[in-house]
């Protein structure tokens, strides 16, 4: 049986026995045992079969044979050979496969080429009715002749061209019209298309736009957008066609216009057209970019006419955007090249018409096209220092005519914001200090008008009326666009322009103003960044002149300086300065009577300025430390032992905050100096001979007591391994700590020292020490539960030394249980659950930055100790615990990441559907919340629920007596999503509830619980009415 | 709507339109007294306390300010009307003047009653952009239908175009106060359609 027969029998039954005869075949071939001739030969009785199957399969044959041979075996007679052979047999099955394989081969020569295009297109009628794939492959093999051989190709000229659109014709596959589309835009670069543009214009357009819609898991991953970039590249790949594709697209924009197509009760129909013109305008913006000059300038003002009529009349926000990006596209092309700003350049010939238009709606400065108007200007403006020569010269001036004659102040602001976006693009074009924009040698045309300007713009910012608040915050922002534009004006107007702002952030009525002083202030942060001197040598001395010598009795303004102030210290050398100034005004306060609040804010504002700078590298480190640290807490501590005056320092809220800049300064800190710091955790740097630590000593008077909070800031800051030794062992100071925390009732002092517990078990605790605090928490633990009245201080001791050993995964399965266990006991099972809420909750001084061992996985672990054991000890609880377990679950929940809740929906959910029952409006309030995480994340688990659900959060929203506003407003908000997130059909059966429900909340006394009222039973409302997507 | 009846109406800045924001910041501001300076500093991170509940920490939602009633006033009948999108324009009535703050009244309905009965009467009068808007009635309708929804039932709504700015104001009004024809208009499909999309932008608008 000869390998054909073989091959024949096979290939049906199992294709890898037909690959491997033909692998075999082909080693005949390359050792010599057979001849080419033979193997052809061999074909003879079944090339002439009257089954096309069998033809095609010997051709396919022979083409497998040919795949398998290595690249140089065939001679270029050979090669001739089966080249004639294959393209005689084209209309069989296989052959092109073989010639895809042939074409690749070095010796395949030009005469071979145009043989294979000309046998291709002489069977086109042919190929063209085969399948997809099939179809696809003949396009590969036209590629890859484009690829290798195009010379080849192009030698046919004419010829190959139109053949190439003939074959071509009417394919409607994405995947084959992606290789069309290349193999076209390659003919259309570089053949001489000139007298077959039409039709190669024709063969490519039949298909805009592109309408196609992927299957839904589309296998082969070709989108729309593919396709249209595609297209798109052919219609832009030569400027032969403008004249067929300008009118054309011109008029696919005109007949699809919204204004004119769209019927209102479909929005359907508008989404596409939507689409369509979005794509028209990219294709125009393509074409634009990519014809020559002369051709783009014969229809610029055409293009012009139709684009106009998008941006005026704007409907679709979008649509204008990419009307604008055409219309600049235009400009860019025409300016291209250009060195001169004469006005009989094409580019002066578009913008002619323009600026003329423009100018027309500039009469009219308060009609709605005044805005695009001016768009239209900033973008023109911004394709090149020539349109904006041109634009400026076209209109500035009559804008400023227009300006002085405007009879009312809506009229000055409109015309003043076409200055600014005019401002915008040469900022674009010129750059400014500290970004410059590519030198050009058109000169700023702005220049001349610089005077007067500057004069319009300050006299409409200082001179207009006070509550003229919208037009004044325009010309600011103008200002600040004129002081940032480069090389434009001079630091004396600069200047001027600053103290402007200055005073309007000073001297401006503080109540109604914000939006001016807040812009005035954003403009001096800008400026200070390109001009820190003008801001050091006017805003600085006028701000700090401002600020009280002592605090005011009533009057804030010094709030607004202080955060100007805070601001403006971007630069390095400013907030030196400032840092400095704020710190000697701080100490002349101090020595001043009056409220807290101002040494408070003066504190703030140091800290914020001092969290701004990277403090490890700062030389002035070390003064930090000496004067705010050190300094500070001394002068407390004597104050607090009578041997200074006792000031504002020594109030808890100050305390608080100094703490906070004291724990980041001595983070800061090196080794040496921490080290030092660590030895005067309790004694705050006062001589032991002065002052007796507080810790083991008793009835220490209040302000003694409160020097606490320091103490706890610099445990904060400083590194782990420098624990104080001289304080003893921890579990001693711990007992110390819990003796000092039980009887303490000045929240800010109990929490302080409840901080150093927590830092002490999770942070300075060594691995090995931890056993024996679990024995001291257990101890405490089980006094806890066996004394009859149990202090509230004792269970917050508990849950902090808890707090520190489970967020670092010590013995946590241990301490959990014994909490767990607390839930139970009558008298402080309350205080105990709302404990839980306390574990996990992230703390400002316990952190990472501190040096906390705060490990990731201990969220989780909590969680899945907590959920199952509540979820089950919940249902045997008597009625007086009941509530203890959901509150402890809803403090868990609280801090849970939204991932490790979601697996366990099934098990909360009927626990959190019966906190919603609760009194604790807390709980009430965090249920809420996790509900709203959960269902969003895991819709399918409340639908079985939704009855039960909308019933309670109803009760939530309609009794406002029980419920906080707080609570009624989240309840609302979560009952506004059900619509969408559960199905329609099982929502149903309660809308009536729902809407008739909420008709009274309509009328709650509170206004934002009505606002969200509203739209909740809109959703409801609204639910089965077909949406627009 | 084959043709833009005002291409080119008058339009106002979204910033000089009438809002509680800049009413209420003079108070707010002394009661905050951080000011300006919390959106830098946060006034303490300290945690409020889990063991005390409701504790004053939260002083946005206090005990105190719970107690406060904020009744339905202009501004509020504003805020709801004002982001109805005109059908013609991306604009909403407010920026195009079409409801305005003085325009909008509200009256006990039995003044003689005194405050027990709870009854109030809306007036909301509507300024067409121009004379001749054909759009009128639905534009009226979408205000009433928009207030309809959004009040609780104690109130009487009455919509209507104000005097001297439309040709042919009275057969619009006793369009918009017939409860029956309303009731007709709201039956027709496309109409509501054209209601729906101008209610759109109510949702999630003017934060």
């Amino acid at each position: 049986m000869s390998s054909v027969q073989q091959y024949l029998l096979a290939v049906n039954a199992d294709q890898g026995k037909a690959l491997s005869i033909a692998k075999d075949t082909a080693r005949g071939l390359e050792s010599k045992q057979q001849t080419l001739i033979e193997v052809v030969q061999s074909l003879g009785e079944y090339i002439n079969d009257e089954d096309a199957t069998i033809r095609a399969r010997v051709i396919d044959y022979l083409s497998q044979v040919i795949r398998q041979l290595s690249p140089t075996f065939l001679s270029r007679q050979q090669i001739q050979v089966l080249c004639r052979f294959l393209c005689d047999r084209i209309e069989d099955g296989g052959a092109i496969g073989g010639l895809r394989k042939l074409q690749a081969l070095e010796r395949f020569n030009k005469d071979m080429v145009a043989m294979t295009f000309r046998a291709m297109l002489a069977h086109f009628q042919d190929l063209q009715i085969r399948p997809q794939a099939r179809r696809l492959e003949i396009l590969e093999l036209l590629n890859d002749l484009m690829l290798k051989h195009r010379d080849a190709l192009k030698e046919l000229g004419t010829e190959s061209l139109i053949g190439l659109t003939d074959l071509i014709n009417g394919e409607k596959d994405p995947r084959n019209l992606m290789v069309i589309f290349s193999i076209l835009k390659v003919v259309m670069l570089e053949w001489d298309i000139s007298g077959h543009a039409e039709t190669l214009f024709d063969s490519v357009f039949c298909y805009f736009p592109i309408t196609f819609r992927p299957p839904p898991d589309d296998p082969y991953g070709i989108t729309a957008q593919d396709l249209k970039i595609r297209l798109r590249d052919c219609i832009a790949a030569s400027e032969y066609f403008a004249p067929y594709a300008f009118p054309q697209l011109i008029d696919k924009l005109d007949s699809t216009s919204p204004n004119i197509k769209v019927d209102v009760s479909h929005p359907s129909t508008m989404l596409i057209s939507d689409t369509l013109q979005k794509d028209v305008l990219q294709t125009i913006t393509a074409c634009a970019l990519s014809y020559g000059i002369s051709t783009v300038s014969k229809y610029s003002i055409t293009l012009w006419d139709s684009l106009k009529f998008e941006i005026l009349n704007i409907q679709e926000e979008d649509l204008a955007e990419e009307a604008l990006v055409s219309l600049q596209a235009i400009a860019i092309r025409l300016g291209r090249g250009l060195n001169s700003t004469d006005p009989k350049t094409p580019l002066a010939r578009y913008l002619r018409p323009i600026t003329k238009e423009c100018n027309e709606q500039f009469q009219e400065p308060e009609h709605k096209q005044v805005k695009p108007a001016g768009q239209i200007l900033k973008v023109l403006g911004t394709a090149s220092p020539f349109t904006f020569f041109l634009v400026v010269k076209a209109v500035v001036p009559s804008l400023m005519t227009l300006y002085q004659d405007a009879d009312s102040v809506a009229k000055q602001r409109a015309l003043l914001e076409v200055l600014a976006q005019i401002f915008d693009s040469a900022i674009a074009v010129y750059g400014t200090p500290s970004i410059p924009a590519p030198a050009t040698k058109v000169e700023n045309p702005l220049e001349l008008f610089k005077e007067r300007l500057f004069e319009l713009i300050s006299q409409a910012l200082m001179g207009s009326a006070a509550d003229e608040v919208s037009f004044r915050v325009v010309a600011l922002k103008a200002l600040l666009r004129l002081c940032l534009l480069r090389r434009y004006l001079q630091d004396n107007e600069i200047g001027m322009a600053v103290q402007y702002f200055d005073e309007i952030v000073l001297l401006e009525d503080q109540s109604r103003k914000d939006d001016l002083k807040r812009e005035a202030i954003q403009a001096l942060v800008e400026l200070s960044r390109i001009k820190p001197n003008l801001i050091m040598d006017i805003t600085f001395p006028a701000f700090m002149a401002k600020l009280p010598d002592s605090s005011p009795s009533d009057d804030r303004d010094y709030l607004i300086i202080l955060e100007g102030l805070a601001q403006l210290s971007v630069e390095r050398y400013v907030a030196d300065t400032l840092i400095r100034r704020l710190l000697n005004r701080l100490d002349i306060v101090l020595q001043n009577e009056g409220s807290s609040t101002y040494p408070k804010a003066i504190l703030s504002t140091l800290h914020y300025v001092l969290s701004q700078r990277d403090l490890d590298e700062d030389p002035n480190l070390s003064s930090y430390h000496e004067r705010i640290v050190v300094g500070f807490a001394r002068r407390v501590v004597l104050a607090s032992i009578g041997k200074a005056p006792i000031t504002a320092l020594n109030e808890e809220p100050t305390l608080e905050i100094l703490g906070r800049l004291a724990t980041m300064i001595v983070r800061a800190l090196d080794e040496h100096k921490q080290k030092a710091v660590a030895l005067q955790i309790y004694s705050l740097f006062v001589d032991e001979a002065d002052f007796v630590p507080v810790p083991f000593r008793d009835n220490i008077p209040k302000p003694q007591m409160s020097t606490m909070i320091l103490s706890t800031s610099l445990m904060a800051g400083v590194s782990l391994q420098f624990t104080d030794p001289g304080a003893g062992s921890i579990s001693k100071i711990l007992a110390e700590l819990a003796r000092l925390a039980f009887p303490e009732d000045v929240p800010a002092v109990r929490k302080a020292i409840l901080r150093q517990v927590g830092l002490l078990t999770n942070k300075f605790l060594l691995p090995q020490e931890t056993d024996a605090v679990l024995g001291i928490l257990k101890n405490l633990v089980s006094e806890l539960s066996e004394t009859t009245s149990a202090p509230m201080n004792a269970v917050r001791i508990v849950f902090w030394v808890a707090k520190g050993l489970i967020i670092r995964l010590a013995h946590t399965d241990e301490i959990m249980k014994c909490l767990l266990n607390l839930l139970s006991v009558t008298q402080c099972g309350l205080a105990s659950a709302r404990g839980f809420g306390l574990l996990l909750a992230p703390d400002e001084v316990l952190s990472k930055e501190n040096g906390g061992k705060i490990r990731l996985l201990a969220k989780q672990k909590v969680f899945n100790i907590c959920v199952p054991n509540i979820a089950k000890e919940f249902r045997t609880a008597n009625s007086a615990t009941k509530s203890n377990y959901l509150i402890a679950l809803s403090g868990i929940l609280k801090h849970m990441p939204t991932e490790v809740v979601i697996p366990e929906t099934d098990t909360i959910l009927p626990l959190l559907l019966q906190s919603l029952d609760l009194e604790d409006r807390d709980v009430k309030a965090a249920t809420i919340q996790t509900l709203t995480v959960v269902s969003q994340e895991n819709p399918k688990a409340v639908e079985g629920h939704v009855g039960s659900l909308v019933g309670r959060l109803l009760k939530c929203i309609m009794y406002p007596k029980a419920n906080s506003a707080h609570v009624r407003h989240n309840a609302l908000r979560y009952l506004r999503i059900f619509p969408g997130m559960v199905k329609d059909s099982t929502l149903l059966p309660y809308k009536n509830t729902v809407t008739r429900g909420l008709l009274n909340v309509l009328d709650d006394a509170k206004r934002n619980v009505r606002k969200e009222a509203v739209e909740c039973r809109a959703a409801w409302f609204n639910m089965d009415e077909p949406r627009s997507d | 709507m084959a043709e833009v009846l005002n291409a080119n109406p008058t339009i106002r800045n979204a910033s000089d339109l009438p809002s509680r924001r800049r009413q209420t910041h003079a108070r707010s501001s002394s009661k905050y007294p951080k000011g300006l300076i919390s959106s830098t500093v946060p006034p303490s991170a300290y945690l409020p306390d889990p063991f005390s509940p409701s504790s004053s920490s939260d002083s946005e939602l206090s005990d105190d300010d719970d107690a406060e009633i904020e009744p339905i006033d202009e501004q509020e009948i504003y805020d709801l009307i004002s982001p109805i999108s005109d059908p013609e324009h991306p604009l909403t009535l407010g920026s195009l003047s079409v409801v305005n703050l003085p325009d909008i009244f509200l009256t006990p309905t039995f003044p003689e009653k005194g405050s027990s009965s709870p009854l109030t009467t809306l007036t909301v009068l509507i300024t067409p952009t121009i004379t001749h808007c054909s759009l009128a009635t639905v534009i009226g309708l979408g205000v009433r239908v928009r207030l309809e929804q959004a009040l609780p039932p104690r109130f009487r709504v009455d919509v209507r175009i104000k005097e001297g700015t439309h040709s042919t104001a009275e057969q619009v009004n006793r369009q918009l106060g017939d409860k029956e024809r309303v009731a007709a208009a709201l039956e027709n499909g496309t109409l509501m359609g054209v209601l729906r999309k101008m209610l759109e932008g109510c949702e999630n608008g003017a934060g």
